[in-house]
């Protein structure tokens, strides 16, 4: 399905709460139209998730909706991972903690602080405020070839079905942990369904598709509020912050 | 008058007539009326003419000033690696176009040129004006690396390494903009440039940032940013041209659009610091329209920088402080 335009925001009011493909050009004050007409006979519509944003309830954990079935090698790994944990070995397992190693896709999606949407040429961009992190889905309906090496965030193409967006990564590096503790394999598919609740709650429904260590596709619902709209994160820099701590507690 | 300075003078009128006329004949004709060879005759020594506008100087360019001392340690450096360029897709007539509106620099860009691995020149071809404290910094990082061990710098340690350095490399960056702002977001370091307009109505975060703090203004359609406040000092290339802490940079930034579908943004910056350079001095780099590259391969230094057991150096060594 190929739309017939080019989406092409220019600007954001710092009004929150106005969902609609109205958008008002600060410099000359003029309104800017910007609509995207879906080929005829298509029934797609395009929402507009630009913003700012937090998760409702902040959880370290992905909040399973479905029963998680793992097979014996998904059991295997996951009871590494907590070993390792109670030993506080956090760099056998956990390179976020240990390293400030992006937390990849869906993990980024759990960031307990906010995060800022873009829909611009055609890609979405997910700017977070923890360590500046980027995760992006490509919806121009290109064909794409597997990359060379896995990313954490993958490699993500998404359409759209109705008002949701419907988002596939793969390509996943498995140094990467789909929660605080739960293990992947490098097969590991993920579908996210994104769509806007109402004009102040956007939803990621997350489902984890990876034989190697579940015997079925398992996941979960995160929602997140719209923040009071900000052009700017403060600089969050993990490794400093990090080596910053680290220094106080040695009592440099 | 001295018979001379009558010579002189009349040779700069028919240098300049001819010139304008035609160069050619006009430098022919500056030759013919140039001063016969060993110099002006001798009695009342005349003062020498300023520099270019002496006798057959036609309308050659003024000689650049003499080196001094510090910027001669400059010129003694082995020279910089030549940095090489992958090839992007081109930009085709299919892709999206850059807005019309001139202060609108929304979109992605690309530093299309080779790195400029040191900066070795200003951008009007003269020799960065550095201090002598300046052109030992710069000499000491500079030999460090040509033995074999280049300095820790911000690059090496995955921090943010300035809104220079995160210009020049060659990786594309998306702006986004409001009334009051400007952010870019960059592939290399996931790295972000965050700009004020109007600090009352949109106030940059609190702290001291690597990035610094950077207010704007329009001048015209060219906007104006003062980059100040870095919390630690600042290489300006991958050579360690430095700016201190305290320096400040001017960043000019307007859009091109010479009608040839190609824009480009051309960001002419004044670095300033006393304590490295004696006055501010100018470069200037262009960033080709390149809305083909709006997805960002990962940049994720820290996996491997952030080792806890410390062994990231990858050869690099701490520099000793000035």
């Amino acid at each position: 399905m190929i739309l017939t335009c080019i989406m092409q925001r220019v600007f954001r009011t710092n009004i929150p709460a106005i969902h609609n493909w109205f958008v008002t050009t600060g410099m000359a004050g003029m309104v800017l139209l910007t609509i995207c007409t879906p080929a005829h006979g298509q029934a797609t519509t395009i929402s507009d998730f630009e913003g700012v944003w937090k998760m409702a309830k902040p959880s370290n954990s992905l909040e399973a909706s479905t029963p998680v079935v793992l097979t014996a090698e998904g059991r295997k790994a996951l009871a590494e991972n907590k070993r390792l944990r109670s030993q506080h070995k956090y760099d056998d397992y956990d390179i976020t903690i240990s390293r400030c190693s992006s937390p990849g896709v869906p993990r980024l999606m759990l960031t307990p602080m906010r995060f800022r949407i873009w829909q611009r040429l055609g890609v979405v961009t997910f700017d977070f405020e923890w360590n500046r992190a980027l995760r992006q889905i490509d919806m121009r309906g290109r064909p794409t070839e597997p990359l060379l090496a896995p990313q954490m965030t993958g490699q993500t193409t998404g359409r759209w079905e109705g008002d949701a967006l419907v988002a596939e990564t793969v390509d996943v590096s498995d140094r990467t942990l789909i929660d605080d503790i739960m293990p992947h394999s490098s097969d590991m598919r993920v579908t996210e369904r994104i769509r806007l609740v109402d004009a102040d709650t956007l939803e990621d429904r997350i489902t984890i598709d990876d034989p190697i260590y579940y015997a079925k596709p398992w996941g979960g619902v995160v929602t997140y509020t719209r923040q009071p709209a900000t052009p700017f994160f403060p600089e969050h820099v993990c490794l400093d912050r990090r080596d910053t701590a680290a220094r106080a507690m040695r009592g440099k | 008058m001295t018979a001379y300075r009558k010579h002189s003078s009349r040779a700069r009128m028919l240098a300049l007539t001819a010139g304008i006329l035609n160069l050619g004949a006009g430098v022919a004709v500056a030759q013919m009326a140039a001063p016969p060879p060993g110099g002006p005759p001798s009695g009342n020594a005349p003062a020498p003419p300023p520099p270019g506008r002496g006798p057959g100087a036609g309308l050659a360019p003024p000689p650049l000033p003499p080196l001094t001392e510090a910027q001669k340690i400059l010129t003694a450096l082995p020279p910089p690696m030549k940095a090489g360029l992958f090839p992007q897709p081109p930009v085709t007539a299919d892709d999206p176009v850059s807005p019309a509106d001139p202060r609108d620099f929304q979109g992605i860009w690309y530093h299309d040129q080779p790195l400029e691995v040191r900066i070795q020149k200003d951008m009007y071809g003269a020799e960065p004006p550095v201090t002598m404290a300046g052109a030992n910094v710069i000499a000491r990082r500079v030999r460090s690396a040509e033995a074999g061990k280049p300095f820790i710098n911000a690059s090496a340690k995955c921090l943010p390494p300035g809104p220079q350095w995160q210009r020049d490399l060659n990786f594309p960056f998306q702006i986004v903009q409001g009334k009051t702002w400007v952010a870019f977001i960059f592939e290399e370091y996931h790295g972000r440039w965050n700009i004020s307009l109007d600090p009352k109505t949109t106030p940059l975060p609190g702290g001291t940032d690597f990035m610094g703090r950077s207010i704007g203004h329009w001048e015209g359609d060219t906007l104006v940013v003062e980059s100040t406040g870095f919390k630690q000092a600042l290489w300006l290339d991958v050579d360690g041209t430095p700016l201190s802490p305290n320096g400040r940079l001017v960043q000019r930034i307007r859009k091109v659009n010479l009608g040839d579908g190609k824009p480009f943004l051309e960001i002419i910056t004044t670095i300033e610091d006393p304590q490295y350079y004696t006055n501010p001095w100018n470069i200037v780099r262009r960033f080709a329209w390149h809305p083909n590259l709006p997805v960002f391969k990962e940049y994720n230094c820290e996996e491997q920088v952030g080792d806890p057991s410390g062994v990231t150096d990858a050869g690099l060594v701490v520099e000793t402080a000035d």
